[in-house]
């Protein structure tokens, strides 16, 4: 029995052991810190007041309070501008309040007409917080300069990505249009070239027929197939408009002066935006399939002459379009039979966050979702600089090699996420030259939400000076 | 506390060390089983190896017991022509019998088919099937398709548990510590095992047991960092995911007259942890902070096994045998976002993740008509079965409905009989017919054949045919967006499986009747037609679809041989085997026969009056070859031939029992020779990635110990 006994203890002993402690390891968290939103305002978007956003790096756990100095050249604090709260000898004292995540300064406009020399600049003093640190966005100015950066969580439309959004980053502003709104885009430039919406997989094929009426469903159902997106047929590229941008590179050959130059096309309209919810971290981009049209373009002295109608019909609308030169392209939507509006002003958007047609070699057009293209007709132009030769926070307008620029609209394009951890690549950034020649570096930070939906592309960007 | 591997060697040491110095000189209680060994698989009653008509590889409890094995896969990694391959990423592990993987066998537990959340008895995780009730596994190499049904191609793994106990009350509790590779501690890493086991005779006729048992795999690191690891440099997570797995078990046995009644339970839960590779920074760039989080994954399985089964005879002598099974599996799905450094988990959202559900019944009539030439024995299994799959499970359309539902309902009948012809030669004819709901009437047929011939030889001959039943992927699945188009096809037919074997046996002694000896060779030759394969059944636009299309054919030879000379017991077994895959469904394929040699040895050797046991197992698996899809340097795709390096498994173990077997110890070296992975070249690459150049197979040299304590009252 003693031995019974023994090794009732001896076994014990071993589960007692087993069940000890069991040590966590912990994480050094990042310091608390109070940072401004963004890095600047423009005066001229300002017209009475504006807030000043403050943010919390996280929830505040206590209260405590933070101090910010005001130094301001050409503008005098009350008599050309003041803040709520006021500030005191030019230092203003927010309060940081326990469950809280950010707090604001409203700025206001006293005078009206403040010089282009204006200059304010907010700065973070100090923090009074537990285990708090100024860094990040620490200071920021009011003035009439580019925008010197910020991080913009774009909106796509979630993982149906129904959205086309069109960032200007000098002018800290986004726009946006329903993918799935626009058909045709005629070239506003100098050459007469028609473009189709690759946003939502449009191709086209020129026919050998000069007469839209002898077009018919059953003289093309053969082709049908074959005007497609994503096919695997690498000679399909020639349905789709190059994935370069290069404007003289379009799947509808430059308008001719001499209508008997002029073909029908046969015009896959692509799909509408999806609207099934995917499995989380996935995109559903395509919804139903939007139909089929006949066109024809011609050229009406300076304007362009839209001929279209479904493919069984004996006759046809027309449409002339003129020219704006203050845009790149004038948008047509076969669904309200009139121009839209698509894109901002040509010189007031940079980069614009898109469903895609690209192609890959040997497999021909592949449509890609979560892309980002340049404004190559407003002469935008991008790199890629790998971490291995610059670090991101390290890297200044010295650094920037002026041959790496590429007009090519695919330079950003799909490089930047990775789809299948549906994360960023953390290895690369991008540097932009804006239409107005400055300068910009970008991250991007996030292909999802906190949730892992897709759809919800977040970047930051900071100006090189 | 967080023991170092220098410490831990310590503490083992030390413990073992006082184990084997405080034994007792006691007489030498080990009684070698003379008796010849009973196998049940495919009988019409229960049978001498010998006598079999089948030939039944069996793997009894001390072997089980002497290699300190746990699991299924464990077990039978050391099996020729089994290969066991974990699947690092879904903490599964892979198999695969005549180099068909899964889907092609079917594991049994009392003749009846476990089930699994992707089938019935085949496609079964070999981690799930633990080995603490166990008497013995019997293995049938072969189409089963009479005995056991459609996806017995290749063969069948049978595991029949213990229902008895000569003793009153038997209270039965291991622990088990092992190191993962030369990973340990407490907690969160090496493997830690417990288990309770308590047996009673409530009287003479009712026999229960309760049994409960634990087995927390803390996963395999390397150079990963875990959950709590907040860089984005690649490292979070596991090699092999961490996953806990519990296990309860309740037999009632009641036993009266001719006939016995039992009644089982088994309810397993399993834990799988997936922590996300990569961590979302989740920068915020205004205050230039972090807060990192990981897409994590825990998996939640849930199978319940009720199993009712009546054994017993029927007037003087029709043996019935009539089981009655509801199982069901569950696989939960819960995705979270974890905050790293806060240890907080938010957005958490809970779904099924595949599942599936079965009510099997199965009788044999045995002994219908019994004369000494004719036995007749008929039977019956009924499956009705039904299964679910997640969008995130399989691939399906996001417009379809958002799940996918199969039911499947088998009613199958059979009917074998055993030809005595001479005492030298019987035969064995059988045939099954199952109707289902899915598929046409399909077809069963078998025969074995049994020539004892002069001097102890004995020829068996087995040709047999079973089907396997397409899956879910192959029927339902539908991936269509603006870039694929690959479909399921719900109008596949089974495939058709076909099989022969020939086994030369001899039983013979050696050095004046010292050596006690058996050998046997055998011949295979397996072919499943009809095999399903995705195939472009439109270049432009491509559409991809499941058919009817493949071929495989394979021949083999191998030879078991085991050796008894006194405590000392050697066996030697060696296989070579040729596979041919057609692939109609690829241009250019190749369908030459690539060979595979396999060698797997194990001695053992008992110390009579030490009461100790050394074990030592090796197998070998030679360099594989396989065909796969490349691009040559022209960019042409061609079929070349891939390699999968050679390598070894070899186990050491030492088994100690003391105070009369109240005490029992393992220690033992797995993996002596430390493989981790093979380089391989037998892989293609995805669409969107490069191919993998090696396969992990292992997590190195580890130790392990095994305390168990028996009380038999």
């Amino acid at each position: 029995m003693m031995k019974i006994k023994h090794t009732i203890i001896l076994f014990s002993a071993f589960i007692i052991l087993f069940n000890s402690c069991s040590e966590d390891e912990i994480l050094i968290s990042d310091p608390f810190v109070v940072a401004f939103e963004s890095l600047s305002k423009n005066l001229m978007d300002i017209e009475n007041e504006t807030s000043i956003d403050l943010v919390y790096s996280e929830m505040a756990l206590e209260n405590g309070s933070v101090s910010i100095q005001i130094k301001s050249e050409n503008a005098i604090y009350g008599q050309d501008f003041k803040t709520v709260p006021e500030a005191i000898g030019n230092i203003i004292t927010l309060p940081i309040l326990n469950g809280e995540l950010q707090n604001a300064i409203t700025f206001l406009k006293l005078n009206a007409n403040l010089f282009e020399t204006t200059n304010i600049e907010f700065g973070i003093t100090s923090i009074d917080y537990i285990n708090s640190n100024i860094q990040g966005y620490s200071n920021f100015l009011i003035n009439s300069s580019a925008a010197r950066g910020t991080s913009i969580q774009v909106e796509v439309g979630g993982p149906n990505q129904g959205n086309q959004v069109f960032v200007d980053l000098s002018m800290q502003t986004t726009s946006f249009a329903k993918r799935d709104s626009w058909d045709l885009g005629f070239y506003n430039g100098n050459d007469f070239r028609v473009a189709i919406n690759g946003s939502i997989y449009m191709a086209t094929k020129a026919l050998d027929v000069y007469n839209i009426n002898e077009v018919t469903e059953t003289s093309v159902e053969s082709l049908k197939t074959e005007v497609a997106v994503g096919t695997f047929n690498p000679d399909n590229v020639a349905y789709i408009d190059a994935p370069n941008g290069n404007i003289l590179e379009t799947a509808i050959a430059e308008i001719s002066d001499n209508d008997n130059e002029n073909p029908v096309y046969l015009v896959n309209l692509g799909y509408e935006v999806g609207t099934s919810t995917p499995t989380i971290g996935s995109a559903a981009i395509a919804g139903n399939h939007r139909g089929w049209k006949k066109i024809r373009i011609l050229k009406d002295g300076d304007n362009y002459v839209l001929q279209y109608a479904n493919l069984d019909d004996t006759t046809y609308q027309e449409k002339t379009i003129t020219k704006n030169t203050n845009y790149n392209f004038n948008h047509f939507s076969f669904n309200s039979n009139s121009l839209v509006n698509i894109e901002p002003e040509k010189e007031k958007w940079d980069i614009s966050f898109t469903v895609f047609t690209n192609f890959i070699d040997g497999a021909g057009s592949y449509g890609f979702s979560d892309y980002v293209t340049q404004n190559r007709k407003a002469n935008t132009q991008t790199y890629q600089v790998d971490t291995s030769a610059f670090d991101y926070d390290d890297f200044s307008l010295d650094n920037v090699n002026a041959s790496n620029f590429s007009l090519d609209q695919t330079t950003i394009g799909s490089n930047w996420r990775d789809v299948f951890s549906r994360s960023t690549f953390s290895d690369r950034f991008y540097i932009l030259k804006d239409p107005n020649g400055n300068i910009y570096k970008i991250k991007f930070l996030a292909i999802t939400n906190d949730n892992g939906e897709r759809g919800y592309p977040e970047f930051e960007y900071k100006l090189l000076q | 506390m967080i023991l170092n591997k220098n410490y831990f060697f310590i503490y083992f040491s030390i413990l073992f060390s006082c184990l084997i110095f405080s034994q007792e000189t006691t007489k030498d209680s080990l009684t070698v089983e003379r008796l010849e060994q009973v196998i049940i698989t495919g009988q019409y009653n229960l049978q001498s190896v010998n006598k079999s008509v089948f030939e039944v590889k069996v793997i009894n409890r001390k072997e089980i017991e002497n290699r300190a094995v746990n699991n299924l896969a464990d077990l039978l990694n050391q099996s020729l022509n089994i290969n066991i391959t974990p699947n690092t990423s879904t903490g599964k592990s892979g198999v695969s019998l005549f180099g068909l993987d899964a889907q092609y066998f079917k594991i049994l537990i009392d003749n009846i088919p476990v089930i699994n959340e992707e089938g019935v008895g085949n496609n079964v995780d070999l981690t799930l099937i633990n080995l603490d009730d166990v008497q013995q596994i019997e293995i049938i190499e072969g189409a089963m398709g009479v005995q056991y049904g459609a996806n017995a191609i290749s063969g069948v793994i049978n595991i029949i548990t213990k229902k008895s106990s000569k003793y009153k009350t038997q209270i039965n509790a291991f622990v088990q510590e092992e190191t993962v590779g030369t990973e340990y501690e407490w907690f969160d890493k090496g493997r830690h095992i417990q288990s309770l086991k308590v047996g009673h005779n409530f009287t003479n006729e009712i026999y229960g047991t309760v049994s409960y048992l634990r087995n927390d795999f803390a996963g395999f690191w390397d150079n990963k960092q875990g959950k709590v690891y907040d860089i984005d440099d690649g490292l979070r997570g596991h090699v092999w995911l961490p996953k806990a797995q519990q296990n309860i078990k309740i037999l009632l046995n009641h036993k009266k007259g001719k006939h016995n009644v039992f009644y089982k339970f088994d309810y397993l839960n399993e834990r799988i942890n997936r922590y996300d590779t990569i961590v979302d920074l989740n920068h915020n760039s205004s205050t230039d902070t972090n807060d990192p989080l990981g897409s994590d994954r825990l998996f939640k399985n849930n199978r319940f096994i009720h199993h009712l089964n009546a054994t017993g005879y029927l007037g003087v002598q029709v043996r019935y045998n009539v089981s009655a099974s509801y199982q069901e599996q569950t696989k939960d799905l819960e995705t979270y976002t974890y905050r790293i450094r806060k240890d907080e988990k938010t957005n958490i959202e809970e779904s099924e993740y595949l599942s599936r559900r079965a009510f099997l019944s199965r009788g044999t009539f045995s002994n219908l008509i019994y004369t000494n030439k004719f036995n007749l024995q008929a039977g019956y299994e009924l499956t009705n079965e039904s299964g679910f799959g997640s969008p995130l499970a399989i691939t399906v359309s996001p417009d379809d409905e958002n799940t996918v539902k199969q039911r499947l309902d088998s009613y199958d009948v059979f009917a074998s009989s055993e030809i005595t012809i001479s005492d030298k030669l019987s035969l064995r004819p059988g045939v099954r017919v199952s109707f289902t709901n899915l598929f046409e009437n399909q077809y069963a047929f078998s025969l074995s054949s049994k020539f004892n011939l002069k001097n102890n030889w004995q020829l068996k001959g087995v040709v047999g045919s079973a089907n396997r039943t397409p899956n879910y992927n192959e029927l339902y699945s539908r991936l269509v967006d603006i870039n694929h188009n690959v479909q399921g096809n719900p109008n596949l037919n089974p495939e058709q499986g076909f099989s022969a074997f020939v086994h030369l046996k001899k039983k013979y002694t050696l050095a004046n009747d010292k050596i006690k000896a058996k050998s046997r060779i055998s011949g295979s030759y397996i072919n499943v037609k009809n095999r399903i394969e995705l195939i472009i059944v439109n270049i432009s636009p491509r559409e991809d679809k499941y058919n009817n299309i493949d071929t495989y054919k394979s021949f083999g030879v191998f030879s078991e041989n085991a050796f008894q000379y006194n405590q000392f017991r050697f066996q030697l077994g060696a296989s070579l085997l040729g596979i041919s895959k057609v692939l109609n469904s690829e241009t250019n394929s190749e369908d030459d026969f690539l060979l595979n040699f396999q060698l797997n040895s194990n001695i053992n050797y008992t110390i009579p009056n030490w009461n100790t046991t050394f074990a030592l197992n090796f197998k070998h698996v030679g360099k594989e070859q396989q065909f796969v899809q490349k691009t040559n340097e022209e960019g042409n795709q061609e079929f070349q031939r891939g390699v999968t390096d050679a390598f070894s498994w070899f186990d050491l173990t030492l088994r100690k029992t003391f105070l009369d077997k109240r005490i029992e110890t393992s220690i033992g070296i797995r993996n002596l020779l430390d493989v981790t992975s093979v380089n391989t070249t037998a892989f293609s690459g995805g669409a969107h990635n490069g191919p993998p150049t090696n396969l992990l197979l292992g997590y190195g040299r580890s130790y392990f110990l095994k305390l168990t304590y028996n009380l038999n009252l």
